[in-house]
């Protein structure tokens, strides 16, 4: 962090601490009595922030965090949202959906949040979104569930900043039927999130002319993995997997004995090593395989200055890992979404002469109204479209190929390639 | 409570556990309980003399009990307590960003606890309670009201460490500030009324965190033998006390037990157990009957083991010493491992969020100083993403539960060597409870190298 960035989170931070609640962070370097005037005059912006402190998703959550108050800092020193100052008030949801659904109710209730921002886990947003649409909180996630676009979570409930997992499959099977192979074996962990790949590819491939020639589902306590490899089928193709958790090592390192060196071609999503060094030694067998990446964690060739200024606000290298450790990979491929999300909310709040409480529909219905944002400092991932009716944004998707231990952008999809029909149409529930 | 802060796995991550997959653990597993269990032979071929000399203190400078001085910062313990309840009540609500969240959980529950165990008794100079009911009884000029009744022993100990360990493992949020804030506040009213209602006695059979740490000191290397400042090996003091009460011993085996479920319950086998998928953990609100109802079978399933093992090597020594009073005799011989599960199980949380209690002292009023000089801060869990750092972090946190069972070993060695007199007779009642602590070793590396998901 910045001198000056770390300053002013650990003030937005305690805040209440020193001035009683009242100053906006921006505030804090001005004599007491001047704050507590311009605190008068104007209230910050209240934004509350679900991060995943604690729990399964702490990984995600520090990186969401740092991202999170990058935005913030950025938004504040260009003057903040229609003159106001952003306050960020970060409650611990513990990656525990109960708990999501509390710390909602904290931001409405305790806080006097303006609207509610950031979790990642899909259950802790299934769990919160009910509470948030009853307590008609504007809720913006930045999750990469369908569940948004799926219809099952209600007008309150957006996600400007970050694709969904269904655009994100479908958008890779031109890439990978046109140059990988067309009979694809999957191999996914045996629950929802290995289920939601397994669906949406499986008819997506089918779509471009391919065929899955197998679903191989690995139970989720698993941590060896040969005696699932004999069942890849022999005409197999493309290999397409999504392990997660911390056998994803072993799997890569147990696939690796198995195949040696006539491997067929490899298809993965980064989720599987989020946050690890690629070029660690067992992922060797990695290199000349293909990932997804949602924002290419190495600075390619030709990076825009957007991503540049990007990495350099949030403190991160070009290799994606922190400025301060290079060993300390980020969430890259994630955590461009909360940045994007709050400059979303800015834009929103600034379309709709947001002033309070109040104008939370209007805020809604001001990012509803959003079509096609432009790649920009606001948007350092790629232009994007926000869908109004299904309150999810679409963008281009990274596919990324292992070279050197690095991974280096092989594709970059069209904003057309990831959409597909719409499933609700929240614009028509009332607020 | 990797628990409590961290748990470092995830939908996507891989974290050390990953790394921890690649080790090969089970050769380090063999070799910790191979280094035990040859402890226990050379312990039966050293000479008497040579095994009881282990665990003699050297006297140093004089030391007096520093009353006066300990009431004082006791005091000041106090006010820097009250200070940061308002910290957790008022303060951020980001238990990372929070001070008393930090204090409580990595400072005091994991550091201080730990040198508690390693250098001797700490928390005499900084107990909150001691300071305030002595400056409350000299102005209300109060004296105890109740005597605690003696046969009701330390089951209140048991009873409020049992409560704290709960908090600790099964409460869904421990670490949010406010509600930390209700719970610390709550128990040091509690305890605070309990002292000035039945006095000492209460600190110690009632209160738990004191008794708790009274026997953690017991392990510490410096003491206070005969006025004077004493350095031992770890575990002379509690050699040098008189053996525990049956209530006191209990409560030492709770230690371990509480200690191991809080690491077992993380574990992928306790989450096939309880019917949950380790890659999609519901969250600890989903788990609290499950939490519950493992520390207590945890616990009852110790204490029997560790029962039959005394009960066993009585058995084999016509020693006229009845099975409750071996329990009771052995069970200080528990404490270098529970210490050492204490400093392997939160190791790993302890080296992320010191930093961000570092981050928080650096800059304590939050108004953007720079107190300790470290300039641009982020912290880092980069160690957990290298196959060295994590083999060393891994080989560490193995090393403090091999060191704490060899500890052990040998402190109930020379307990037996005392009562029994000689070696034959005291390695052959060591016999049963030797092979439980080669047993435990096993389990507590299992622990170690086990994928965790919760």
């Amino acid at each position: 962090m910045t001198d000056a960035l770390k300053a002013q989170t650990r003030r937005a931070a305690l805040k209440t601490l020193a001035l009683g609640g009242a100053a906006a962070a921006a505030g804090a370097n001005l004599p007491l009595w001047a704050r507590f005037a311009e605190a008068q005059t104007s209230e910050p912006i209240r934004i509350g922030f679900q991060v995943h402190r604690t729990g399964i998703g702490a990984a995600y959550g520090r990186w969401y965090d740092r991202t999170t108050m990058a935005a913030v800092k950025r938004i504040n020193d260009a003057g903040g949202i229609n003159g106001r100052m952003v306050e960020i008030i970060a409650e611990d949801d513990g990656t525990d959906p109960k708990r999501g659904a509390e710390v909602v109710e904290k931001f409405a209730n305790q806080h006097n949040c303006d609207i509610g921002f950031g979790t990642l886990f899909s259950h802790v947003v299934i769990g919160s979104a009910p509470r948030a649409g009853e307590l008609k909180l504007p809720y913006f996630v930045v999750s990469e569930g369908h569940h948004v676009a799926s219809g099952m979570l209600n007008r309150y409930t957006l996600q400007p900043g970050i694709t969904d997992v269904k655009s994100q499959v479908i958008a890779m099977a031109p890439f990978v039927s046109g140059n990988l192979g067309k009979k694809v074996t999957m191999i996914y962990p045996d629950f929802a999130f290995g289920h939601d790949h397994r669906d949406y590819f499986s008819a997506a491939i089918e779509a471009q002319g391919g065929e899955v020639v197998a679903r191989i589902a690995i139970p989720p306590t698993e941590t060896s993995f040969t005696k699932y490899f004999p069942k890849i089928p022999r005409e197999t193709e493309v290999v397409y997997h999504v392990m997660v958790g911390p056998a994803v090592l072993t799997f890569v390192k147990e696939m690796g004995e198995f195949f040696g060196p006539s491997r067929p071609e490899m298809f993965g999503f980064i989720d599987s090593l989020e946050a690890v060094d690629i070029a660690s030694p067992g992922l060797e067998f990695l290199e000349g395989t293909y990932f997804w990446e949602g924002n290419p964690r190495y600075a390619q060739p030709g990076q825009t200055s957007h991503d540049k200024m990007y990495r350099a606000a949030v403190g991160v290298d070009e290799n994606g890992a922190s400025v301060s450790d290079p060993k300390d990979i980020s969430t890259y491929a994630h955590m461009f979404g909360c940045w994007e999300t709050l400059n979303v909310v800015k834009a929103g709040m600034e379309a709709a002469g947001y002033q309070g409480p109040a104008d939370r529909p209007a805020l809604i219905e001001a990012v509803e109204a959003m079509g096609d944002m432009p790649l920009s400092d606001d948007h350092p991932q790629g232009a994007k479209r926000f869908n109004g009716k299904t309150h999810q944004v679409f963008g281009h998707q990274y596919i990324s190929k292992v070279e050197n231990g690095r991974l280096n952008v092989a594709h970059m999809t069209s904003i057309e390639d990831t959409l597909y029909p719409d499933e609700v149409d929240y614009t028509q529930q009332s607020f | 409570m990797a628990a409590v802060l961290p748990a470092r796995a995830g939908r996507a991550h891989v974290s050390e556990q990953g790394f921890v997959l690649l080790l090969p653990t089970d050769v380090y597993i063999s070799a910790g309980a191979a280094c035990v269990a040859l402890t226990v032979l050379v312990l039966t071929l050293l000479p008497d003399r040579a095994v009881s000399g282990l665990f003699r203190p050297v006297a140093t400078l004089r030391w007096p009990l520093w009353t006066g001085a300990r009431l004082l910062t006791s005091c000041l313990s106090f006010a820097g307590f009250l200070a940061l309840l308002w910290v957790g009540l008022a303060g951020p609500r980001d238990p990372l960003a929070n001070p008393l969240t930090l204090v409580v959980w990595t400072v005091w529950w994991i550091g201080l606890v730990t040198l508690q165990g390693l250098f001797g008794n700490l928390w005499r100079w900084i107990n909150p309670w001691t300071g305030p009911v002595a400056l409350t009884r000299r102005l209300l000029n109060l004296r105890p009201a109740l005597r605690l009744p003696a046969c009701l022993g330390q089951s209140f100990g048991i009873l409020t460490f049992l409560a704290f360990v709960a908090i600790l493992l099964a409460d869904p949020a421990p670490s949010d500030p406010a509600r930390l804030a209700g719970y610390a506040g709550g128990y040091w009213l509690f305890t605070f009324a309990a002292l000035l209602v039945f006095g000492p006695r209460w600190a110690a059979r009632g209160d738990g965190i004191s008794m708790l740490m009274r026997h953690y000191a017991a392990l510490g290397l410096f003491g206070r033998l005969r006025g004077r400042l004493a350095l031992g090996l770890t575990g002379w003091q509690a050699l040098h006390r008189h053996p525990p009460r049956a209530g006191a011993a209990v409560f030492m085996l709770l230690m371990l037990g509480s200690g191991s479920f809080d690491g077992l319950n993380e574990t992928y086998w306790w989450l096939d157990l309880i019917g949950i998928n380790p890659l999609e953990f519901p969250g600890r609100s989903a788990v609290i009957a499950q939490n519950l109802t493992g520390l207590i079978l945890a616990n009852a399933l110790l204490v029997a083991a560790y029962g039959l093992a005394v009960w066993m090597g009585v058995r084999l020594v016509s020693s006229g010493i009845g099975p409750g009073q071996a329990f009771c005799l052995f069970a200080p011989s528990i404490l270098p491992i529970a210490l050492g599960y204490h400093i392997a199980h939160y190791l790993t949380s302890f080296l992320v969020d010191g930093q961000y209690a570092l981050a928080a002292l650096n800059d304590p009023l939050a108004r953007g100083d720079d107190l300790l000089g470290l300039g641009t801060f982020y912290v880092t869990t980069g160690f957990f993403n290298a196959p060295d750092s994590v083999r060393t972090i891994w080989l560490t946190q193995a090393g403090a539960v091999v060191a704490g069972h060899v500890l052990a070993v040998m402190m109930a060695h020379t307990i037996a060597l005392r009562r029994f007199g000689d070696t034959r007779k005291a390695a052959l009642s060591q016999a049963p409870l030797a092979l439980f602590m080669v047993l435990y070793t096993l389990f507590g590396l299992w622990l170690l190298a086990s994928p965790r998901g919760a």
